[in-house]
C-alpha cells in the first residue's frame, strides 16, 4: 500500500472499491491499527476528528476502538465467535467499555435489537443457529453497541445472497439516518456502490487511482480502469445491451437432448445421533440441454445448484432419477462408477480455480493427464495439442504457461488453464460450477466470452451454474431458476427476464438491476 | 518433456531445507551419525575383541575406555551405531508405508472400507503398546527384524490415524474431484495427485516415527529383549549396567551411547522443526521481523508505526 489519501466527510457513505490484492482491507486494518507484523506503518497520518490515530499510545488506541470507530466484518460467521451466545457477545463489548451493570446491559441489547430488527428472543441464540442476514444484523449491532461516529463496513454483503444483502443495505441506510453515522464502506462490487454512496475512491495495486462523486464516477470516470469495471458487466434488469457476448446463428439446436435430467432427487444425511435428519438438497428436478445449448442454472446458496452439478459429473450418486446422455439412462448402465466414456463426453469446471488445479503439478501435468488416460492423442503430438489448447484459451504463448506451477498464475488465468483441460477431451457437456464468481470483476466478461466462443466453435453444450442472474442472462439460452432444491421457473433467457412469474424470480431480478435502492434512498436521505 | 525438474516439489523443499538453519543443522548431524556407522567401523579396534584391562578410563590407546569386558567403547559406540539406526530408519519407513496404505485408502474411499480400516486402526490404538512390545519380543527369536517387526505392529496405528484424516480433508478437495471428473484412476489420484501434498506430513512422521523407534529399541535391548549378542546403543547400554557401571563409577561405558542417541534424536527433532518451517513460512518471517519492532508487551495487537524518515 503506497500514498493512500482520502478524506470522509461527517455523516456520508464514503465507497472504497478495489479488487482482491488492491489493498483495500489493508486500508482499513491500518486505520484500526489490527494489522500484525510483519506489516508495519510507515508513514502518513490517519486523522480522525483531528486526533491522529497513528501516533496514539497503546492505551489510547484500545480505547479508541469501538468507542470511535467500529467495523462490520465480511463473514459474520467469522466475525462471531460460535461458542458464545449472541447475548454474550455483545455484552461483551457493553461490559468492557462501558462497565454497565447486567441490567443496563440487557436494556441496551433489547434497543440494539431494535435498531436492527431481532426480536429479542433470539439473544440466547449461538451464531450457527441464525441465518446468514441475522448474523449479519448482529454483527451490526456489536458495532452500534457503542454508537461510534464511524463505522467501516469491510464486504458486509459479499458472503450474501442478492436478496439478503439487499435488505442489509436497508437497514443501514435505515439507522443511518436515524442515527447519523459516517460509513466507510469496502467492496469490490462498484455497481452495489453506485447505487448508495455519496463518494467513492477506486484502488489498484494499492493505490488510490480516482477519488470523486458516485455521479462523475458513474459516469465513466477518468482512468481507465475504471471504465473497466464500470463496464465489466451487464445487469439483470432493463434492456438488453447488444453484442456483449458472441450469440450462435440460431438457436435451434435439434430435436434429441444430449442431457436429459428427470425427477433427480438427492438427500444427505446429517448426522443426528439416534435420529439421523434429512436434507433434501435436490427436489424432483427435470431438465433438458440440447446439444450446443448454454442452459443456466440460476439460484442462490442452497439452492441445490452445485448438488446437481456434482450429481451429472458423477461426483455423488442421487437419490433418486434417471441422468440420460444420449438416451441412456446411465445410472442404470453404469451403476456404481461412471465409465470412462462418459467420464470424456461430460467434463466440469469448477468454482475455484485456486482449489481445482493440484499446487504440486505443473500447467502441462494438469493437461496430459486427462490425454493420456483417455488415448486421445498420441505420445508425440500431446506437447504440441496441449501448446494448442492453451493458446485456445488465450494463455500465450502456451509453451511458457505450459511450465507453470499453478501458484504462479493468476486467478484468471487458472480458470483458463481449468477451462483447457475441460476443452482437451473434447467433451460434449461441460457442466460450468459457478466458474466466474472467484474472479474479479474486471476479468469476469473475458470468461465468459471464452465459454460463449467456445460452444460456437466446438458446438458443446454448457450447463452453467451460477447465481448471477445478469451473467446467465447474456452467457445462456435458458435459464432455470432454483430455490430451496427445487426448479420454480424455466424459459428463455430474455423472456424470463423481461416477464417473470414466479414471485422468487421477481425479487431476484430487482434485486440484481440498477436502481434497485434509489426508491429507499429518497425516504433515508 | 517439459516439466520443470526444478521447480518441482521435492527440489523446492530441499531447497527449502537447505536454506533453513535448523533443518540444516539437524540434518548435518544425522548425516555425520549415519556416515559414522557406514564407514567408522573399518577404522575402529574389533568391538568384541577382549583389548586391554576392563574398565580402563579413557586413555590414548582407547580414547572413550574400555568396558567390563575389555572392549574398547568407541569401537562399540561406532559399531552399535549401525544397527540401531539401521533398526530406526527402517521402522520409521514401514511405519509410514503402512501408515499411508492403510490411513489413505481408508480416507480416501469413505464409507464402508473406511469402518473396516478405521476399526482395526482403533484396535491397534487402544492395545497398550509397551507391555505388547515386550511380551512380542521377549517371546519372538531375538534379533534386528524381530524388533522391526514389534516395533512396526505396535507403533503403525497412529500414523494411519493422521494420514486417514489428512487424506480425508484432501478427498473432498476439488482437484481431486477434477482428477476424478477427467477419468484418472482411484489408485492414481492418491499416488500421483495427494500424496505429493502430504509429502511434509509423511515426511516429519516418518522423522517422528524414527525418533521413537530408536527410543523404544534401546529401550527393549537395554531391559535384555533384544540380541544381546549383538552390539547396539541398547545392548551397550546393557552391559554397562550388567557391569554395574553407576556403582563402579566408570561413566565412559554408557555416556557416550546415551549421548549419541541423544544427538541423533535432537538431529531428527530439528529437521522435524525445520520442515515446520519450510511448509509453513510464517513461523520463521514472524521471527526475523520480531528483531526489529520496538520491544513491548502491550504491542501486541496493534499496528507498529515504524517511520523511515525518524
Amino acid at each position: 500500500m503506497r500514498d493512500v489519501s482520502f478524506d470522509i466527510q461527517r455523516g456520508e457513505i464514503f465507497g472504497l472499491v478495489g479488487e482482491s490484492g488492491s489493498g483495500k482491507s489493508t486500508v482499513v486494518q491500518a486505520i484500526l491499527r489490527t494489522l500484525t507484523p510483519p506489516a508495519i506503518i510507515t508513514g502518513g497520518e490517519i486523522l480522525l476528528s483531528g486526533k491522529d490515530i497513528l501516533s496514539m499510545s497503546h492505551r489510547e488506541v484500545l480505547q479508541f476502538r469501538w468507542q470511535e470507530i467500529s467495523i462490520v466484518m465480511q463473514s459474520a460467521l467469522n466475525a462471531l465467535n460460535p461458542v458464545l451466545s449472541i447475548h454474550k457477545q455483545i455484552s461483551d463489548v457493553l461490559y468492557t467499555h462501558r462497565g454497565l451493570s447486567k441490567d443496563q446491559a440487557d436494556k441496551r441489547i433489547r434497543e440494539l435489537f431494535d435498531l436492527v430488527d431481532i426480536s429479542y428472543d433470539r439473544l440466547d441464540s449461538f451464531p450457527h443457529e441464525l441465518s446468514g442476514g441475522m448474523r449479519q444484523r448482529v454483527v451490526l449491532a456489536i458495532a452500534l453497541a457503542l454508537m461510534p461516529p464511524v463505522i467501516i463496513m469491510d464486504e458486509p454483503t459479499t458472503a450474501l445472497d442478492v436478496i439478503v444483502e439487499r435488505d442489509i443495505l436497508f437497514k443501514v441506510l435505515e439507522l443511518r439516518k436515524k442515527l447519523g453515522f459516517t460509513i466507510l464502506f469496502i467492496t469490490h462490487d462498484l455497481n452495489l456502490l453506485l447505487e448508495f454512496a455519496d463518494r467513492l475512491a477506486v484502488m489498484l495495486n494499492g493505490q488510490v487511482i480516482e477519488t470523486g462523486d458516485v455521479a462523475q464516477i458513474g459516469s465513466g470516470g477518468q482512468h481507465a480502469y475504471t471504465k473497466k469495471l464500470i463496464g465489466a458487466l451487464p445487469s439483470a434488469g432493463g434492456k438488453r445491451k447488444k453484442d456483449l457476448l458472441p450469440q450462435p446463428k440460431s438457436l435451434n439446436f435439434g430435436e434429441k437432448p444430449l442431457l436429459e435430467v428427470q425427477s433427480l432427487n438427492k438427500d444427505f444425511v446429517l448426522s443426528g445421533f439416534l435420529r439421523p435428519k434429512l436434507l433434501h438438497a435436490v427436489k424432483d428436478v427435470s431438465f433438458e440441454v440440447f446439444p450446443g445449448e448454454i442452459v443456466g442454472l440460476v439460484g442462490e446458496s442452497g439452492s441445490g445448484k452445485s448438488t446437481i452439478a456434482r450429481l451429472i459429473a458423477r461426483l455423488i450418486p442421487p437419490t433418486s432419477g434417471a441422468i440420460r446422455l444420449d438416451g441412456v439412462n446411465i445410472l442404470k448402465s453404469e451403476r456404481t462408477t461412471a465409465s470412462l466414456e462418459y467420464r470424456q463426453k461430460v467434463q466440469m469446471i469448477f468454482q475455484d480455480p485456486f482449489g481445482s488445479l493440484n499446487s504440486v503439478h505443473t500447467v502441462f501435468h494438469h493437461l496430459a493427464r486427462p490425454l493420456i488416460r483417455h488415448r486421445l492423442v498420441p505420445k508425440s503430438d500431446l506437447y504440441k495439442y496441449i501448446i494448442d489448447i492453451l493458446e485456445s484459451v488465450e494463455l500465450s504463448p502456451g509453451a511458457l504457461f505450459a511450465d507453470k506451477f499453478p501458484h504462479e498464475m493468476s486467478g484468471g488465468e487458472r480458470q483458463r488453464v481449468a477451462i483447457a483441460r475441460v476443452l482437451s477431451l473434447q467433451p460434449e457437456i461441460i457442466v460450468a460450477d459457478e466458474p466466474t464468481s472467484m474472479l474479479d470483476v474486471s476479468i469476469r466478461l473475458d470468461i465468459l466470452k471464452i465459454l460463449a466462443n467456445l460452444r460456437i466453435k466446438k458446438n458443446v453444450a454448457i450447463l452453467f451454474i451460477t447465481h448471477d442472474l445478469a451473467s446467465a442472462r447474456y452467457l445462456a439460452d435458458r435459464i432455470i431458476v432454483l430455490q430451496k432444491g427445487s426448479q420454480v421457473e424455466h424459459g428463455y433467457s430474455e423472456a424470463l427476464i423481461q416477464a417473470p412469474q414466479h414471485m422468487y424470480t421477481k425479487q431476484l431480478i430487482a434485486a440484481a438491476s440498477p436502481g434497485w435502492l434509489s426508491s429507499k434512498i429518497s425516504d433515508c436521505k | 518433456m517439459a516439466t520443470r525438474f526444478n521447480d518441482s516439489v521435492l527440489v523446492r523443499w530441499v531447497k527449502g531445507i537447505l536454506g533453513n538453519r535448523k533443518a540444516l543443522t539437524g540434518s548435518l548431524l544425522v548425516i555425520l551419525f549415519v556416515a559414522i556407522a557406514l564407514i567408522g567401523p573399518y577404522f575402529t579396534y574389533d568391538p568384541t575383541a577382549f583389548l586391554g584391562t576392563p574398565i580402563s578410563p579413557p586413555s590414548f590407546d582407547h580414547w572413550f575406555g574400555t568396558t567390563g569386558q575389555g572392549q574398547d567403547v568407541l569401537a562399540q559406540t561406532i559399531s552399535g551405531a549401525r544397527q540401531t539406526l539401521l533398526i530406526g530408519f527402517c521402522t520409521g519407513f514401514f511405519v509410514i508405508l503402512i501408515g499411508a496404505l492403510i490411513g489413505g485408502i481408508s480416507g480416501y474411499y469413505g464409507g464402508r472400507v473406511d469402518d473396516i480400516l478405521s476399526m482395526l486402526i482403533n484396535v491397534f490404538l487402544v492395545m497398550p503398546g509397551l507391555p505388547l512390545m515386550v511380551i512380542l519380543a521377549s517371546w519372538l527369536p531375538p534379533g534386528p527384524l524381530t524388533l522391526i517387526g514389534v516395533l512396526v505392529l505396535t507403533g503403525w496405528a497412529w500414523n494411519a490415524r493422521v494420514i486417514r484424516s489428512q487424506m480425508m480433508s484432501y478427498r473432498g478437495r476439488d482437484f481431486v474431484s477434477a482428477a476424478i471428473v477427467s477419468g484418472e484412476r482411484n489408485i492414481r489420484i492418491i499416488l500421483i495427485e495427494i500424496m505429493p501434498r502430504m509429502l511434509s506430513l509423511l515426511a516429519s512422521s516418518f522423522i517422528g516415527a524414527s525418533i521413537y523407534a530408536i527410543g523404544a529399541q534401546v529401550g527393549l535391548e537395554f531391559l535384555g529383549l533384544g540380541d544381546v549378542s549383538a552390539i547396539t546403543w541398547g545392548t551397550n547400554l546393557y552391559w554397562a549396567s550388567n557391569d554395574l557401571a553407576l556403582l563402579t563409577g566408570s561413566w565412559w561405558t554408557f555416556v557416550p551411547t546415551g549421548l549419541s542417541i541423544a544427538l541423533v534424536s535432537f538431529g531428527l527433532t530439528l529437521v522435524n522443526f525445520g520442515i515446520d518451517e519450510v511448509t509453513n513460512p510464517r513461523l520463521i518471517s514472524e521471527r526475523k521481523w520480531r528483531k526489529h519492532l520496538p520491544k513491548s508487551r502491550l504491542n501486541n495487537g496493534i499496528t507498529p508505526v515504524v517511520r523511515n524518515n525518524d
